[in-house]
């Protein structure tokens, strides 16, 4: 049974929609990211799960409850900030407490409750300290722990990486991924960051001008993007145009400038219509590397940009510029500026979309 | 490397004289209220305590200080609860509105004390509301004006106030009332008891707007000691001077002592 279900979630401020018509159903235990660029919705969406933001219309369940009108204080869901809103007149401790005292709990008990809870996030000893004394990664743990202590039925997750240098952020990445699936917590995590997304969520919804466009796992998203909008938010990608020629079962025939070619498609594509073709630059093989299978199209190298573990082509192909990526092992085949080389990709790992 | 730039000299000398010029009226008035002659001089003949006597034993002084003391404790009250929601709505209202309002709530601190005064009063005798010259209408004449301080004060302790600490409050299981009090309350009550000194203060050494204002026989203390002057030029008045200066003084150190007492213990 799914732990939280939205149903035609819309929030409107005046004319514009900041959410519409969202519809979700996300798993107990899931580890569930709302990943989009800035203003897409997905803070508001949040906000409005949380219970600080009334929606304009539609329905929050939470198993079977419908929690849309209820105060955030009733709907037993916790939430860690972007920037923590750690008290500050309060200790580490106090911090803690807080959820547990307005629960009129024994003291006895909060206090082996609070102990337990910092020995979960690593920072036994830290009672008494106060927020300035706290380094962002320490706030952080410090602001799950409070919310985990009082044992929500979920926990939301906004931007919480996007305070943290880029060391720290890898780090916690995976120490958060873990508690979560320890504690089997479900979980709605928002970013605009797409290697957070990819690397913790069970599913992502991708958001973009205030609607979900695709929901999927991390694979899915990554291999099979249904919009370019998709496409070009999650990794970089090779767009060029094509024109539908025919289906041929789950794969679809289209034409780039006279070579025909198989590629995956959605099924909406109609034989003769404009579309256009993705292929990821990792995707893209040359010389050696190419299969048995898929097009083979000469191109000129641009120019070759090493990058330690992998190597980076700028090719040109007819008026369009592609870019390659290759995993730099050994005895890999390198290619100087001016060549002009053989290239493809599997049909496989070729996505036609709808222009 | 240095931590601060030294002071130059001149600059030290330009604030002793600020200083000075300051507390000279304070020293001026103390004197005078010790004073050993008959008549309010400057500087004194002979330091006693004779006047200080004379206004502890002052009927008129005496229950004018209380009533001072009473009116501004009141008006202090009113206009803290009062200048704190107002500053609540104008630092989270993102209307119009509010930025006009801010600058309506300023204004009685720009109109001039007598027009204030003589507008309220020309008020309640035109509408014969039964507060013409009653301790009501005075008190809200009082609260008119010590209203802004609070805003002020309490609307400057709001700025940046993180929003998300009430959010946070709120979804660990706190009512808004319980986060109000428990969070957002405590982080800017040194605003607030700011606010509150100032109201006090303003009120209680308030004689403008007073003036139209005063109950017959009922003088607050300014108003006493400006009528004692100009019927006699006893020292008394300067003696009531020194109790006002002590009272406010304590006042001061008291609030500012209970802010940080508070801040200790964290109640």
């Amino acid at each position: 049974m799914s732990d939280i279900r939205l149903v035609n979630l819309t929030k409107s401020y005046g004319e514009g929609n900041a959410v519409s018509e969202v519809n979700l159903e996300i798993g107990e235990g899931e580890f569930f990211s709302l990943l989009g660029p800035s203003g897409c919705g997905k803070s508001t969406t949040l906000r409005m799960i949380a219970g600080f933001i009334r929606p304009t219309s539609g329905q929050i369940f939470v198993g079977r409850d419908d929690i849309t009108a209820l105060p955030p204080e009733r709907r037993d869901i916790g939430i860690v900030f972007q920037n923590y809103a750690i008290f500050p007149h309060m200790n580490v401790a106090e911090n803690i407490a807080f959820g547990l005292k307005l629960r009129k709990m024994p003291k006895a008990e909060i206090a082996r409750r609070v102990e337990a809870a910092l020995k979960q996030v690593g920072l036994v000893g830290y009672d008494d300290r106060y927020q300035r004394q706290l380094s962002g990664g320490e706030q952080q743990r410090v602001a799950l722990a409070r919310v985990l202590v009082t044992e929500p039925r979920i926990l939301l997750l906004d931007e919480p990486l996007s305070a943290l240098d880029k060391g720290l952020r890898e780090e916690m990445k995976f120490w958060i991924k873990d508690l979560q699936k320890k504690l089997r917590i479900t979980t709605v995590y928002v970013t605009h960051d797409q290697d957070e997304a990819l690397t913790m969520s069970d599913r992502i919804g991708v958001m973009s001008k205030s609607r979900i466009v695709q929901i999927g796992t991390p694979q899915d998203i990554y291999e099979r993007p249904k919009t370019l909008f998709v496409t070009s938010f999650i990794g970089h990608s090779n767009v060029m145009d094509v024109t539908v020629a025919r289906r041929d079962g789950d794969m679809v025939v289209v034409s780039l400038d006279g070579h025909e070619m198989s590629a995956r498609g959605a099924a909406d594509l109609q034989p003769g219509t404009q579309a256009k073709l993705v292929v990821r630059p990792e995707n893209i093989l040359m010389g050696a590397a190419l299969g048995e299978t898929g097009p083979r199209l000469a191109a000129t190298v641009l120019s070759e940009t090493y990058q330690g573990a992998i190597v980076r082509y700028r090719l040109k192909r007819g008026s369009q510029e592609i870019v390659a990526e290759r995993q730099n092992q050994a005895h890999v085949e390198r290619f100087a500026p001016g060549t002009e080389i053989t290239i493809g990709w599997d049909p496989g790992w070729s996505e036609a979309l709808t222009a | 490397m240095r931590d601060e730039a030294p002071v130059s000299p001149v600059f030290k000398a330009v604030a002793m004289l600020t200083l000075v010029l300051l507390l000279l009226p304070v020293v001026i008035v103390v004197l005078a209220g010790l004073n050993a002659g008959e008549y309010l001089t400057f500087p004194p003949k002979g330091l006693s305590l004779r006047w200080v006597t004379a206004f502890l034993g002052s009927a008129t002084f005496m229950s004018a200080y209380i009533y001072s003391f009473v009116l501004a404790l009141v008006s202090t009250l009113i206009s803290t609860v009062l200048g704190t929601l107002a500053s609540l709505y104008l630092s989270r209202s993102r209307s119009g509105a509010a930025a006009a309002l801010r600058g309506f709530f300023m204004l009685p601190v720009v109109l001039p004390g007598v027009v204030l005064g003589l507008a309220l009063y020309i008020f309640y005798v035109t509408t014969d509301i039964g507060l013409a010259r009653t301790f009501a209408g005075l008190l809200i004449g009082h609260v008119l004006v010590t209203c802004p301080f609070v805003i002020a004060t309490v609307t400057a302790s709001m700025v940046g106030f993180d929003l998300s600490l009430e959010e946070a409050a709120r979804s660990l299981g706190a009512s808004p009332w319980t986060a109000f009090r428990k969070i957002t309350l405590r982080l800017i009550a040194p605003g607030i008891s700011a606010g509150a000194i100032f109201a006090f203060i303003v009120s209680f050494g308030q004689f403008e707007t007073t003036l139209f204002l005063t109950v017959p026989n009922h003088e607050p203390l300014p108003m006493a000691m400006y009528i004692s002057l100009r019927y006699k030029f006893e020292p008394t008045a300067a003696a009531a001077g020194i109790f006002a200066i002590a009272l406010v003084a304590l006042s001061t150190v008291v609030s500012s002592r209970l802010v940080s007492l508070r801040r200790v213990f964290r109640a």
